[in-house]
């Protein structure tokens, strides 16, 4: 029974159950249900499980190379949220949490594009109450536009997979052409959740909106969704490493200007994503293993960070660089996960970040894409600016910010402790990591080169911040809005769209003017026709009499004619 | 002179600044060689990592002008 169902539905379907549990038990519960799950992941690679609706095959659970390791770290990263809320008593949450990490587990196990599209939007509609979790005006308008945007991101796979319907009979998911109407509309369905350059407003526009649980979650599952469907799909499509070279590249000084720490970090994931995307664009077996392992070590460290600002927020009450600063005496084991999460991100030596990057540079450096290799060398440097300096310095250091708070609840911890012990070692056992990946490589990231080099770019990029905050040169943080893509559809389109209508509005008020004046004239000339000849008495004259007899001569003529000719 | 160091500049930053001496020692010792010729340079990723940083820091500051709104921005 449970072989046949695909891994995350069990979670789905058990969500239901969650609100009518106490809370203790509902977080074995919840635990249970993701083992349960996870057994699925047991069963090998193949299709196991169809079923027929309609004449049509909706492929449920199929398993193959690339799947496997997007399960695992799904599996794992949903373990640990249900840890980290595990404070968090009201089920609402919880519901949201485990049902959004079902569905996206689902959708990573679907074979066709239909499937595919029915997780896709189960991931938007599960995910959206994490936002609303956020319990503000801001939340909620956030929550709003974010659903609007998924929503239409699902719009585009849907139309993509019917026009594959009529063309090739089948939307089995598989490789697609980006030259093809259908590959392209996929295409962009899948840039809007993997936040591609101008279509990135929304990360962070709601991510930071969300409960200090809620983002968390959502930092996991959504645009890593869209990673693994590029991998699957659009593998080797070259347009993707000048798509991905840029997002690696301009978020980083979205990220220098902005004040609230954890929108800091959306634009650093966006950074991130850009790495994976580009190796998904070289697609080779090496990049595509560089961006599965960039994905699956991301997953842990930008969630330990993403922990850490949100145990920053549930205490202080505030993740504004502006408002925080000397933290670590009241928060110290906090302060120790986050700098594991920013060492991590940043790919030092002997943690998660280094030896997954470091098969994307190889890559890079193989296929001779010289500018890209530049480029993504730069954004590390960016990297380690804002995530790996940044967000431990103005929340832990920095100044004093006169905030007096405690330590992290233990559930919180415990959470950050374990995602903290998988980044290191994943850093010091690569081989055992390779292992998990699609493709089976001989790939050794600590050569003397590799690591001088790194440590060589880390440390004097960290100096150069040292330097610049030292002479008093960085510039104090400010509360402030920093404008990004969303800036489009909040702002420029209403700006525009509001005069235009209302501009409309006023021809057609004056047009609806005439036309009345016009119909009120002719409505008065009739009104006062009928009148002077009495049709509209309530006492039936005999003219009244004629008009009916008349009609109904009429009436008789029009019938006989339908009927009888 | 290493204890005004420490006074002047900070143990934290003297520290990293002697990691910074250190890891180009390292690349004296051994064999250095990048992905692409022109990291094969002398201390290239040492002069990349201290560059980058300043022109991020520069660039993003400037933007600033540009980007920066009132925190109210989009609810007024």
């Amino acid at each position: 029974m449970i072989s046949s169902l695909p891994p995350g539905f069990i979670m789905v379907l058990g969500a239901l159950l969650v609100p009518f549990l106490p809370h203790i038990i509902r977080q074995v519960y919840m635990m249970i249900l993701i083992l349960i799950s996870s057994y699925s992941l047991t069963l090998g690679f193949g299709i196991h499980s169809i079923i027929n609706i309609m004449d049509y095959e909706f492929i449920l659970f199929q398993s193959d190379a690339l799947t496997l390791p997007f399960a695992i770290i799904f599996h794992i990263a949903a373990a640990l949220n249900v840890i980290y809320g595990a404070h968090e008593k009201h089920w609402k949450q919880h519901v949201s949490i485990i049902s959004y990490s079902g569905a996206a587990i689902a959708a990573i196990h679907a074979g066709d594009l239909l499937t595919l599209f029915v997780w896709w939007e189960a991931t938007a509609f599960t995910s959206v109450f994490l936002i609303l979790a956020g319990n503000s005006t801001r939340s909620y308008k956030s929550a709003v536009r974010y659903i609007i945007i998924q929503v239409i991101s699902g719009m585009f796979l849907l139309a993509g997979a019917v026009i594959l319907l009529l063309n090739d009979g089948n939307v089995l998911l598989t490789k697609f052409d980006i030259n093809t109407l259908h590959g392209q509309l996929i295409f962009i369905a899948f840039g809007i959740k993997a936040a591609f350059p101008l279509l990135n407003g929304w990360l962070q526009d709601a991510y930071p909106e969300a409960s200090e649980i809620g983002t968390v979650a959502l930092s996991t599952f959504t645009t890593k969704l869209a990673i693994f469907c590029f991998a699957k799909c659009f593998a080797g499509t070259e347009i993707l490493i000048a798509i991905g070279a840029i997002m690696t590249f301009y978020p980083i000084f979205f990220a220098v200007i902005e004040n609230d720490l954890r929108r800091v970090l959306t634009y650093s994931l966006n950074n991130q994503l850009g790495f994976m995307i580009v190796a998904i664009g070289i697609g080779t077996e090496l990049a595509i293993n560089g961006a599965v392992a960039h994905a699956f070590a991301h997953i842990l460290y930008k969630g330990l960070l993403f922990m850490g600002m949100g145990a920053v927020l549930y205490r202080a009450g505030t993740c504004k660089a502006s408002e925080l600063g000397g933290l670590y005496k009241y928060m110290p084991i906090t302060a120790v996960c986050t700098i594991i999460g920013a060492i991590s991100i940043s790919a030092f030596p002997l943690f998660s970040g280094f030896v997954a990057k470091s098969l994307i540079m190889s890559a890079l450096g193989k296929e001779g894409l010289v500018l890209v290799y530049f480029m993504l060398l730069f954004a590390s440097a960016g990297v380690l600016h804002h995530s790996g300096i940044k967000i431990p310095f103005f929340a832990f250091f920095a100044h004093e910010s006169g905030i007096k708070t405690k330590e992290a609840p233990k559930n919180m911890i415990v959470a950050m402790i374990i995602a903290s012990a998988l980044c290191i070692m994943i850093g010091i056992f690569p081989t055992m990591f390779y292992q998990i990946l699609p493709y089976e490589i001989i790939y050794e990231p600590y050569d003397f080169s590799h690591v001088v080099g790194q440590l060589q770019l880390l440390t004097f990029a960290a100096f150069a911040f040292i330097c610049l905050w030292h002479f008093k040169i960085y510039p104090p943080e400010l509360n402030s809005t920093v404008l990004n893509s969303d800036w489009i559809y909040r702002k420029m389109l209403p700006g525009v769209l509001l005069p235009l209508l209302k501009l409309i509005n006023k021809g057609n008020q004056k047009l609806e003017n005439k036309i009345n004046s016009t119909f009120s004239k002719f409505k008065l000339f009739f009104y006062n026709y009928m009148l002077n000849n009495k049709v509209f008495d309530r006492d039936a004259g005999p003219d009244t009499l004629i008009v009916i007899q008349i009609f109904t001569v009429f009436l008789v003529i029009i019938l006989s004619q339908v009927y009888f000719f | 002179m290493i204890k005004l160091l420490f006074q002047k500049f900070g143990k934290i930053n003297t520290s990293v600044l002697f990691l910074c001496i250190l890891f180009c020692v390292l690349e004296l010792v051994g064999h250095r060689y990048g992905e692409t010729s022109i990291e094969d340079f002398l201390f290239f990723p040492a002069f990349f990592g201290f560059i980058s940083c300043i022109v991020i820091f520069k660039l993003g500051v400037s933007l600033r002008a540009f980007l920066m709104k009132d925190e109210d921005y989009y609810d007024k």
